[in-house]
């Protein structure tokens, strides 16, 4: 019997205590594995771990890879792989390697199939891409069913051919479809953090509020402690209200601290929207029930009228290069805005851009304002400054072309008053001038109706076995 | 007074790639509620120590956690070229010098 059959068939449902263990916020970077085996010491009915965000920028999403080392990823997948097959627990993964797109599931399940043969484990997967087609999302375009979120412009038909990469985040109704099927993993691409705890005690009864709000709070581990970290965090869901408690003994879940999680990250920390509906904890309660335990209740569930999913797409823009250089003399940090105005002149007519050969040049001195996204930080009366000169251009060669130009005569601009005629700046290192790479943003963050969840986020079901390729 | 010596935490992230958030955290509801009250902590007051409209501001109290937050528009998409702070951790300076 696989372990998410032998969880259906337990028994267990409201009136009875389930235990869900979030064993990672950002599975990849590596786990505490102290505090997560003090987790599986409680007997968790399941095991939740969320392994992506949006936060780290568009280009995972653009690029296909992982924003985390290959090697610490393996390391905390087969941590949590080996102790859920081994205590017989259903393991529950969302947002497959950072961003959740196809590339980053594949590559997710392969580190799984290679963990399984390295380490002689058979299983049943079911995994659920995230996809979102493209034919389907210009028809909903065209029949005006996209909204774009915040200060997006409206999505159109050319932003869904340019994406590299087009997700939708699923919610708890593909995790259930998923679980039906009885596996003893499940791993997804691009999800709701929430729905990956909040899936199993819904399917099996408990309201819907408690269960979105606890995964919503246990999502981030032991960042809703004081003080906050990354171990593992255990909810313990009764019914209408649900218990918290950090798996490391440092960290408390205080009612105050537990109530200010419900800030973080979030624009509205009141609303907290699904695919399925809204969870609202205006009226929530946060009871300490000890030093390290708080008892939360009173949110409430509200369903939507029309099932939507969150887009998120993302489009290659250019080639990356940078150069990195400071500056300690007093003349140079006095002229700096001056003097990058000048080069820029510069490199614009030795490299000009026209045609297909386009460029963005960004200097950027941090010591003065490099840092605020908002006009009116004073500049800095800074003793040293650093240069980041960035280039994205339309190949990787002309990015470091314009560089290479930049570097010169950065190095060797004549201002007046100037006493260093050595060179303005200083190089850290050779060479100074680096290729980034590709270059990426954000080109939909979108919310779209969605008639068929099932026909958007479909179960693939296979078995793994100790010789299954990777 | 100085809203830095009032306030318990001052933090900025993202919230979204389309927003940055600043949470203000109080030790205890005296604090929260001489905070919540001062003209200082308006949307339009914040919107001009942010040097940016009133309009693309928003100011939250959210009592059960002695908090406020205010949620402003970003001027560029995280990551997007020419963002300067993709996680948008470094945008709380502006309330720092605030008086209530």
């Amino acid at each position: 019997m696989t372990a998410m059959a032998a969880l259906l068939k337990s028994g267990l449902g409201p009136g009875k205590p389930m235990r869900v263990l979030a064993a990672s916020g950002q599975l990849g970077y590596g786990i505490p594995e102290a505090a997560f085996r003090k987790g599986l010491a409680q007997n968790p009915h399941i095991i939740g771990c969320d392994m992506g965000s949006i936060d780290v920028g568009p280009y995972y999403l653009g690029s296909g890879n992982l924003a985390t080392a290959p090697s610490i990823t393996k390391r905390d997948l087969q941590l949590v792989l080996l102790s859920a097959l081994d205590a017989r627990i259903p393991l529950v993964i969302g947002t497959a390697g950072t961003a959740g797109a196809k590339p980053h599931l594949e590559q997710t399940l392969a580190m799984i199939r290679t963990i399984a043969r390295e380490n002689g484990r058979s299983f049943r997967l079911a995994w659920i891409p995230a996809d979102i087609p493209r034919d389907l999302l210009k028809s909903m375009i065209a029949a005006g069913r996209t909204q774009p979120i915040a200060t997006m412009p409206a999505l159109t038909e050319i932003d869904v051919e340019r994406a590299k990469h087009i997700v939708g985040q699923m919610g708890v109704e593909a995790f259930i479809r998923a679980m039906e099927m009885e596996p003893d993993v499940i791993v997804t691409g691009r999800a709701c953090d929430t729905a990956v705890f909040a899936a199993a005690p819904i399917m099996l009864g408990y309201p819907i509020a408690a269960s979105v709000h606890m995964a919503k709070i246990i999502e981030c581990t032991s960042i809703c402690c004081i003080p906050g970290g990354r171990d593992a965090m255990l909810g313990t869901l009764d019914g209408d209200s649900f218990t918290l408690e950090s798996m490391n003994p440092a960290r408390a879940a205080t009612p105050l601290s537990v109530a200010a999680h419900s800030l973080y990250e979030q624009a509205d920390p009141l609303s907290v929207y699904e695919p399925e509906g809204m969870l609202n904890v205006g009226e929530a309660k946060f009871e300490a029930i000890d030093e390290r335990r708080t008892r939360v209740s009173g949110a409430t569930w509200h369903p939507a009228e029309q099932y939507t999913v969150k887009i998120e797409a993302s489009e290659w823009v250019g080639e990356r290069a940078i150069l990195c250089a400071g500056s300690c003399d007093p003349r140079v940090i006095a002229n700096s805005a001056e003097i990058v105005s000048e080069v820029r002149k510069i490199v614009n007519e030795i490299v000009p851009p026209t045609g297909d050969g386009t460029y963005d040049l960004f200097f950027r001195i941090y010591g003065e304002n490099a840092v605020s996204l908002f006009p009116t930080q004073p500049k800095g009366d800074a003793a040293e400054v650093f240069f980041l000169v960035e280039c994205i251009a339309s190949t990787a060669e002309l990015a470091r072309s314009v560089i290479s130009v930049s570097k010169q005569y950065l190095l060797h601009h004549g201002f007046a008053g100037r006493l260093s005629t050595g060179g303005n700046i200083a190089f850290p290192f050779t060479p100074p001038e680096l290729p980034a790479g590709a270059a990426y943003r954000f080109s939909a963050y979108h919310i779209m109706d969605c008639d068929s969840l099932p026909d958007l986020f479909p179960v693939h079901i296979e078995t793994v076995t100790s010789d299954s390729a990777a | 007074m100085k809203l830095i010596e009032l306030a318990k935490v001052l933090r900025s992230k993202n919230a979204g790639p389309l927003q940055v958030t600043v949470d203000l955290m109080f030790a205890d509801s005296n604090a929260f509620e001489i905070a919540l009250q001062s003209e200082a902590l308006t949307a339009p007051r914040v919107a001009e120590a942010y040097g940016v409209s009133p309009s693309t501001v928003v100011v939250i109290p959210f009592r059960a956690a002695l908090a406020i937050k205010v949620v402003i528009d970003r001027p560029v998409i995280a990551g997007s070229p020419g963002d300067t702070d993709v996680y948008g951790a470094q945008q709380h300076k502006p309330l720092l010098e605030i008086e209530l």
